[in-house]
């Protein structure tokens, strides 16, 4: 493969494209992190120092070619800069979520054959301690922040501070020593593995190479239209693909300042501090801040109501010209204009919203309705579609609304529908296949395509939709093929409802688990004097079951018969990340979840 | 389901513009010992306050024998038959220790009752006789929290609530009082309310038990129950896990289940 290079910048790798482009911005602001409460920022030239350090500190212990460095912690800036450093001397960078348990983080260094890892904290660092017999690979243990560990002695483990020192010294002597490593790298070299959430079994390591990373900047500056101006927020953990792409890979080729979100619980205050320019959000954020809205309004003034409602019919109206693709006349401009300035733009501020002239939605599937009333109150998002295994595949064209689609396949990347109705895919930036496990990859890679385990169709227009996941495909005792993600899109649109898995295989009718969004819920119970105590007991209360019968009921009215739910439950334990029927990004696994909740299922199909 | 003897209903009182409790539930049944757990600031005196009328709620019903009583007058409300013994014992200092047990008894007209229940006290008190000439505010700080206990049982409540009664406490006599807590309830079918940070004796002696963070009630059980939950071991009954280091300076999430 090494015949088509893949460039950018005149550079096949990520560590080529980081030198050059570090050494031109210099002092310009990279990326900005909260400590104790106050914005710090750090330059491309403290980037590129740190990242410096660390390289020559893996590499006077002897880090080699293709050697995996471990990342062990929520976002922040040591997460990059080690995530450079590693690349920089030639290594492999695996991110581990935070939210693992010890088993799983064994997994993941056990199978990578890890030698260096780095962990946040002590808390991270305990995770490590617990299974520390079981990888005896494990050469040096860095910790980001030492808090808490004044006197902790350990062979291994050492504070990141004395490897910024060793690499310091190293580089000293060794003088030069990065730029040739870097210079023999090509885009064949193996650059980071992503673990994916194996829903069965344990998660498989993908292996991506340079040219898949340097692929992806080639292939997206015509639709992410990122630039040095932009400001972007860094919220999703960096392990998952989206997160890495946006915040690791795409500023280093374009510039813009990376701003890291305090934590996972002040993201919506991060945002409205900031107001970054450019926005990349799954679905739960973009559904998070319309529920936000419409509780904000449920409460409002009569005459806030009145302007609310009246607002929002000028902007679907302009709305729906736009996903037509006529003309907006005069008139219906006008009209905007005044939405905008008494209604809209008080609402994209308070969201944090108001000075992105781009945003992007991805990771799952987002309903229909969700990104049309978005684009009334005047933010257009685009849909992309991609896969750890290929990348991003598909994205929406700016001013082109085809909600329900995911928008066209980016250039260099070819989309067919296989006989089974299975999306497959394929460029020359895919993945390498899944490490140590043959038989898999060729499972996922056949004849060069990359089935994606997804179905749906191609437009017209070349436009893809997305229908379901193919083993999630659910086929009635009646023989009837339902795709529950359109139902459970649908429902998650409530702003009572967090999440839903629909269930019916194999049976007579279609039932639903759901998840219901706490803070709207108890919010709502709040307000129509419903008590409860916490959270077990607020899913019991009939009103809550009622409320949320009837948010089911309205999504049932656009469904036939036998695609309608006629029956839910909820379910009464309060999930936090740190559980398995949670991804990391925070939607219900469906296989686990239907193993777990296998009574509570049963229960709906009794009598 | 019977009416229970007190019952919150999505209780909201506020500070001026702060919320002090968001949407507070609980109730009591008759006979028996209820907990309230949590931290400082976690709302539990302002719980109890609301409850007395000594603060008024924004929103929530309180509701006494299934009658509505927000947002009234304190004195009313102890009328009702609900004595509240405050945070800090707070007896009048410069009243004999009998003068005091008489103010527990202001609303009451019954003189052989109030003899009866006069003697029933310092039963139950013995560290209290022989000092019912004496100044309240010379008693130790034991001595004044039963003179407090003491003070709330004279007015024969349906209800009494009491709120951190070992605070500043020895553990003997914290053990003491709690024991007298359990004798009053089960000998004169006393239903207490009780507002404590000590988890561990308030979920030994109560019958159910709720826990407040931050203002907002995060769980609630039976003691035994609570007892077992992994949460309330780590948070409040000091049982760590000490981790593979032998020392652990981080905290687990709760997730209160």
């Amino acid at each position: 493969m090494s015949g088509n290079a893949i460039i950018v910048d005149g550079c096949d790798t990520l560590p080529k494209l980081f030198l050059k482009k570090s050494a031109e911005r210099g002092d310009r602001i990279a990326m900005r992190e909260k400590d104790f409460g106050i914005w710090q920022s750090y330059s491309w030239n403290d980037y590129r120092a740190r990242a410096f350090d660390i390289a020559y500190g893996l590499l006077s212990y002897g880090l080699q070619r293709g050697d995996v460095v471990s990342i062990q912690s929520e976002d922040c800036r040591e997460w990059l800069w080690t995530d450079v450093g590693a690349m920089l001397a030639g290594g492999v960078v695996n991110g581990i979520y935070p939210t693992y348990q010890p088993r799983q983080v064994e997994h993941a260094l056990a199978d990578s054959n890890c030698r260096f890892l780095f962990v946040e904290d002590e808390e991270q660092l305990d995770k490590y301690l617990e299974i520390e017999r079981e990888l005896p690979k494990i050469e040096r243990v860095y910790v980001f922040d030492w808090r808490g560990l004044r006197g902790f002695e350990h062979a291994k483990v050492a504070p990141i501070e004395d490897l910024y020192a060793l690499g310091q010294a190293y580089g000293r002597e060794h003088e030069g020593l990065i730029d040739e490593i870097v210079a023999q790298g090509c885009g064949d070299d193996l650059a980071i593995l992503i673990y994916t959430s194996g829903t069965t079994g344990m998660p498989k390591g993908a292996m991506l190479s340079q040219r898949y990373i340097i692929f992806q900047l080639q292939a997206a500056p015509d639709y992410i239209r990122q630039t040095e101006t932009d400001e972007i927020l860094t919220y999703l953990p960096l392990c998952h693909l989206a997160e890495r792409a946006f915040s690791g890979w795409l500023p280093i080729g374009t510039g813009a300042t990376i701003n890291f979100a305090e934590s996972p619980e002040t993201i919506a205050r991060d945002l409205q501090e900031l107001s970054p320019t450019y926005i990349f959000g799954v679905p739960r954020v973009w559904e998070k801040f319309y529920s936000r809205i419409t509780t904000a309004m449920s409460e409002a003034t009569w005459i806030g109501r009145k302007a609310y409602s009246v607002a929002l019919a000028v902007g679907m109206r302009r709305a729906e010209k736009l996903i037509a693709g006529e003309a907006v006349s005069l008139f219906d401009r006008f009209a905007y204009g005044i939405a905008d300035r008494v209604v809209f733009r008080n609402i994209k501020k308070v969201l944090g919203i108001d000075r992105a002239h781009s945003a992007a939605s991805g990771a799952a599937p987002i309903s229909p309705s969700l990104l049309k009333w978005f684009l009334a109150i005047g933010l257009a998002i685009d849909e992309l579609w991609g896969q750890t295994e290929i990348g991003i595949v598909t994205i929406c064209r700016k001013g082109v609304f085809r909600f329900g689609t995911v928008g066209p396949a980016i250039p260099g990347t070819e989309v067919r529908i296989d006989d089974n109705g299975e999306i497959v895919a394929r460029s020359v930036g895919q993945f390498d296949g899944y490490l140590n496990l043959p038989d898999k990859t060729a499972e996922t890679i056949v004849n060069g395509w990359v089935r994606t385990g997804d179905v749906g169709h191609l437009d017209e227009e070349g436009n893809l939709s997305i229908t379901d996941r193919l083993k999630d495909i659910i086929i009635t005792a009646g023989g009837k093929n339902i795709t529950p993600s359109v139902m459970e899109n649908e429902l998650k649109f409530s702003p009572f409802i967090s999440d839903a898995v629909v269930i019916g295989d194999k049976r007579k009718f279609l039932t639903c688990l759901i998840m219901i969004d706490q803070e709207n819920v108890e919010h709502y119970a709040q307000t129509h004097s419903i008590p409860f105590t916490d959270y077990r007991s607020l899913c019991a209360r009939p009103e809550i079951i009622e409320l949320i019968g009837s948010e089911v009921g309205r999504v049932n009215a656009d469904f036939s018969n036998a695609e309608q739910v006629k029956q839910f439950r909820l379910i009464d334990v309060l999930l936090t990340a740190e559980d398995e029927e949670l991804t990391p990004t925070m939607k219900l696994k469906r296989s686990f979840v239907t193993l777990k909740y296998s009574d509570l299922i049963d229960s709906m199909y009794a009598g | 389901m019977t009416t229970p003897l007190l019952e919150l209903r999505n209780v909201e009182t506020y500070y001026g513009p702060i919320m002090a409790i968001r949407g507070v539930s609980l109730r009591v049944d008759e006979g028996e010992i209820v907990a309230v757990l949590g931290a400082n600031g976690a709302g539990k005196t302002t719980l109890l306050k609301t409850a007395t009328g000594a603060l008024d709620c924004r929103k929530g019903r309180v509701l006494f024998e299934g009658r509505e009583i927000q947002c009234r007058d304190p004195d009313w409300v102890a009328r009702l038959g609900i004595a509240h013994v405050p945070e800090g014992r707070e007896v009048f200092p410069f009243l004999t220790v009998s003068e005091n047990l008489a103010m527990g008894a202001y609303n009451r007209h019954d003189r052989e009752g109030v003899a009866v229940d006069l003697e029933t006290v310092y039963g139950y008190f013995p560290a209290l006789c022989g000092l019912q000439d004496k100044m309240a505010g010379y008693l130790s700080g034991g001595q004044q929290q039963m003179l407090a206990i003491g003070r709330g049982f004279m007015a024969r409540p349906k209800l009494l609530m009491l709120d951190e009664p070992s605070l500043g406490l020895s553990p003997v006599l914290v053990a003491e009082i709690f024991d007298i807590i359990t004798r009053l309830n089960r000998e004169q079918g006393l239903t207490i309310l009780l507002v404590e940070q000590n988890a561990n004796v308030a979920l030994n002696v109560s019958m159910r038990g709720y826990v407040m963070e931050v203002g907002g009630m995060v769980m609630d059980g039976t003691s035994e129950w609570l007892e077992q939950s992994e949460d309330i071991k780590e948070f409040y009954l000091g049982k760590k896990d000490e981790g593979v280091r032998g020392r652990r300076r981080w905290k687990k999430r709760k997730t209160w289940r």
